[in-house]
C-alpha cells in the first residue's frame, strides 16, 4: 500500500449496501425489543407519561401566575369525581385532582430527568477515574462510595433534604447525593474489565492516544449497564421524591404526586378516597413502567442474563 | 548453550531492522520475582520472517510486547537490555524502544510497527465497525494520503485544510464541528469521508475479504473468526509498518484458515517488503514460512539460526524434543478444501 491506487469504486456500490447493512441491524434491535410484550407495555406507558407532561399545559389550562401550584377552587372543595370541571374530583382544599396528576407528570419529568443526568454524569467521572486511575485514589473514592452506600437510600435522602429545608429543589439534591454512588460502582467495575481487553491494546498499538481509548474503547464499551441502571433510577427516584414530597420536604401547593396524595390523606377516612388514589397510582404507573422498560433493557444489552420469555 | 550470543551484540550492522540485546522482563508475583524473559538476545533481518518458538509461558508474547511496551508496569519490571529498531522513515534513525517516552513510542506505535493478536475476536472493539476501525489508522497515521486520496490536496495548508485535518484526526470541538456544517467545508468533508471509505475497502480487499464494501458496516461479532483476523491484518498493514509482530495469529482458527491466513501473511509480507516476527509454538508451521527461527526455553533462547538448519541439525535437547513431539516426521499434503457458504 505504498502508492495510492484510485480503484474505480462506484459510490452507490459503498452506500447502498451500507445502508442496507444498517438499516437491517437497527430493525433487528427494534424487533428484538419489541418481542417482549412486558417491555411493550412499560414502554407504552413511558411514552404516554411523557406525552401528558410534555402536553400538560395544552391538556389542563395552566394555572398562573405558576403553573406547578396547584389551582384552588375553594366553592368546589371536597366534589366527587366526575363533577363537570372536576374529572377527578377535587381535594378538601380545592384543589382539582386531575390539574395534579397532568402536572405531576411534568413535576415528575423533570424531577427524574435532572436527577438522573446530575447522578450519571457525576457517577460515571468518578467511576471512571476511580478505575482508569487504579491504586491509591481507586481505595479512597471506593471507601467514601461504600460509606454512602451503607446507609439507606430512603433515610438518607430524607436526613439530607431535611437538613436542606423543604424545597422541590432540595429533594433533587438530596436525591442526586443518594443515587450518584451506584453510578460510580457500575462504571468503576466496567472500567477496570474493559481496560484488560485486548482491543484496548490493540487501540494503543495503533497509536491511539489515552483520550481516544478513553472515548472509544472504553467508555462505549462500558455504558451499557449504566444505561439500565439509569432506566430503571428513572423510576425509583419518583417514587423516592414523591415520599419526601408526602412527608412535607416539599413546597406546599406544588402540583406533585406525592403531595397530591399528602393533600388527600385527611379525607380517606371520610370516604373521599380519589384525590390519594389517583396520584397513587400513578406513581405506581411510572416506576412500574420504567422498571419494565429497564429489564427488558438489559436483556437486550445484555445478552448473557437470561431471558423470562 | 549453542549459538546463544549473536556475534553482533554491540553493533547494529545495516541489514537488521531490529535487535534485541539481552532483554531481561520480570514479574512480581506472590512466590516473588518471576525471570519471564530472561536475557534474550536474537536479530531480526530487514525484509525476513523471523520465528520465535517456545512452549506456552515461555516468555515469547512478553518479549513482543516490549516492543511496544505493553508490558505492564507493575507487576512487571523490565530489568535490563535493549530493543533496538531502525525507523526506516526518519532515515534509518536507530532508537532504543524500551528507552522512549509514552509520545515518542506511539509516534512508532501503529505507523512503524504493527502487531497482529493471538485471539481476533477478542481484539477487536465490539462497540465500532469495522470501517471506523481501520479508518483510525488511516486518520492517525496518513492523512496525507487521505487528503490525497480525496483529491483536495491543493487545500492542505490553508485554513480549510486545517479546519479539516483536526477533523481528520478527531480532535474536533464545538467550534470546529459548527464550521463543518458550512457548504464547502462540508463538501470537501464528504469527499474526505468517501476517501477514507475507499481506502478502508482497499485495505480490507487486499486482504481477501469477500465483499469488502459490506464487510467494513459490519461489527465484529457479525464476522467469523477468520474474517476478523483478516480485519486485523488490514489494520496492522494499513500503515505498511517496518515491523510487523505476529503473536500466534492463527491458533485461534481452524486448519484451513490458518492455512489461508498464513498464505496471506507471507503474500503480504513479500509484497511490502515488511520484516515479520513470529510467534508460535507450531513448529511445523514455523519452518514453513520462516526463514531464521530462535527456539525459547524458559525465559531464554536456547537455540537459533536457520530454519532450515535447526529443524535438520537440532543441538539442543529441548529443541529436540519439540520437533520430536511435533508431527513432523512426514510431510503434509496440501489440504483438501471443500467449497462453503462465502458471504455475498
Amino acid at each position: 500500500m505504498s502508492e495510492i491506487k484510485d480503484t474505480v469504486i462506484s459510490d452507490q456500490k459503498i452506500y447502498g449496501s451500507a445502508f442496507k447493512v444498517r438499516l437491517n441491524r437497527n430493525l433487528e434491535i427494534i424487533k428484538n425489543v419489541l418481542s417482549n410484550p412486558t417491555t411493550v407495555i412499560g414502554l407504552i406507558i413511558v411514552i404516554l407519561m411523557i406525552l401528558m407532561a410534555l402536553f400538560a399545559p395544552i391538556i389542563t389550562e395552566p394555572n398562573s401566575p405558576d403553573p406547578y401550584q396547584m389551582p384552588r377552587d375553594w366553592k368546589a372543595a371536597r366534589s366527587a369525581p366526575l363533577t363537570p370541571g372536576h374529572i377527578l374530583g377535587t381535594t378538601n382544599r380545592g384543589g382539582d385532582v386531575f390539574y395534579g396528576v397532568v402536572w405531576g407528570a411534568r413535576t415528575s419529568l423533570k424531577l427524574s430527568l435532572l436527577v438522573v443526568s446530575l447522578t450519571l454524569v457525576l457517577g460515571v467521572i468518578i467511576g471512571s477515574v476511580a478505575g482508569i486511575a487504579g491504586g491509591k485514589v481507586d481505595e479512597v473514592l471506593m471507601r467514601i462510595v461504600d460509606v454512602f452506600l451503607s446507609i439507606p437510600e430512603l433515610i438518607f435522602a430524607l436526613a439530607i433534604a431535611a437538613i436542606l429545608g423543604p424545597s422541590f429543589t432540595n429533594i433533587i439534591l438530596a436525591l442526586v447525593v443518594v443515587f450518584w454512588v451506584k453510578y460510580a460502582r457500575i462504571m468503576r467495575a466496567q472500567v477496570i474489565r474493559i481496560k484488560q481487553r485486548e482491543y484496548v491494546d490493540a487501540a494503543k498499538i495503533m497509536g491511539a492516544s489515552k483520550l481516544q481509548i478513553y472515548l472509544k474503547d472504553i467508555l462505549p464499551n462500558s455504558f451499557s449497564p449504566v444505561m439500565v441502571q439509569a432506566t430503571l433510577d428513572m423510576g425509583n427516584i419518583v417514587l423516592v421524591g414523591a415520599t419526601l414530597s408526602f412527608i412535607g420536604l416539599s413546597e406546599a401547593g406544588i402540583a406533585e404526586w406525592g403531595v397530591l396524595v399528602s393533600e388527600g390523606q385527611a379525607g380517606i377516612s371520610a370516604g373521599r378516597w380519589w384525590a390519594s388514589t389517583f396520584p397513587g397510582l400513578m406513581v405506581f404507573l411510572w416506576a412500574l413502567a420504567f422498571n419494565l422498560v429497564g429489564d427488558g433493557l438489559r436483556d437486550v444489552l445484555d445478552p448473557r442474563t437470561e431471558t423470562r420469555r | 548453550m549453542v549459538q546463544t550470543t549473536p556475534s553482533n551484540l554491540n553493533s547494529f550492522s545495516n541489514d537488521l531492522i531490529a535487535s534485541v540485546e539481552d532483554l531481561k522482563v520480570y514479574f512480581h508475583s506472590k512466590e516473588g520475582l518471576t525471570h519471564s524473559v530472561d536475557g534474550v538476545s536474537f536479530d531480526i533481518i530487514d525484509g525476513e520472517i523471523m520465528g520465535l518458538v517456545g512452549e506456552t509461558g515461555c516468555g515469547k508474547s512478553v518479549t513482543a510486547r516490549s516492543f511496544m511496551q505493553l508490558v505492564q508496569t507493575p507487576p512487571g519490571v523490565i530489568a535490563g537490555g535493549k530493543i533496538r529498531f531502525k525507523s526506516k522513515k526518519t532515515g534509518n534513525q536507530i532508537v532504543d524502544l524500551l528507552s522512549l517516552t509514552e509520545n515518542q513510542i506511539r509516534e512508532l506505535r501503529g505507523e512503524r510497527i504493527a502487531m497482529i493478536f493471538q485471539d481476533p475476536g477478542k481484539a477487536l472493539n465490539p462497540g465500532l465497525t469495522i470501517r471506523t476501525q481501520i479508518a483510525e489508522v488511516f486518520q492517525e497515521h496518513r492523512e496525507d494520503d487521505v487528503f490525497k486520496k480525496a483529491k483536495i490536496d491543493h487545500i492542505h495548508k490553508n485554513f480549510i485544510g486545517a479546519i479539516l485535518q483536526k477533523y481528520i484526526k478527531q480532535q474536533t470541538n464545538l467550534i470546529i464541528k459548527l464550521m463543518l456544517l458550512v457548504p464547502p467545508i462540508r463538501a470537501y468533508k464528504k469527499k474526505l469521508d468517501k476517501a477514507i471509505d475507499k481506502l478502508v475497502i482497499e485495505a480490507l480487499a487486499e486482504t481477501q475479504i469477500p465483499n469488502p464494501e459490506k464487510v467494513m458496516e459490519r461489527y465484529p461479532h457479525e464476522l467469523s473468526g477468520g474474517m476478523k483476523q483478516r480485519v486485523m491484518i488490514a489494520q496492522a498493514i494499513a500503515c505498511n509498518p517496518d515491523l510487523l509482530i505476529a503473536d500466534e495469529p492463527t491458533t485461534a482458527l481452524d486448519v484451513i484458515v490458518q492455512a489461508r491466513i498464513l498464505e496471506l501473511i507471507t503474500e503480504l509480507q513479500k509484497r511490502h517488503k515488511t520484516s515479520v516476527l513470529y510467534i508460535s509454538h507450531d513448529l511445523s508451521l514455523v519452518r514453513k514460512i520462516c526463514d531464521r527461527v530462535a527456539v525459547m526455553f524458559a525465559g531464554k533462547i536456547v537455540e537459533s539460526g536457520d530454519s532450515d538448519t535447526i529443524f535438520k541439525n537440532p543441538v539442543h535437547p529441548y529443541t529436540k524434543g519439540l520437533i520430536k513431539a511435533s508431527f513432523m516426521t512426514h510431510e503434509r499434503g496440501k489440504l483438501e478444501e471443500i467449497e462453503g457458504i462465502e458471504t455475498k
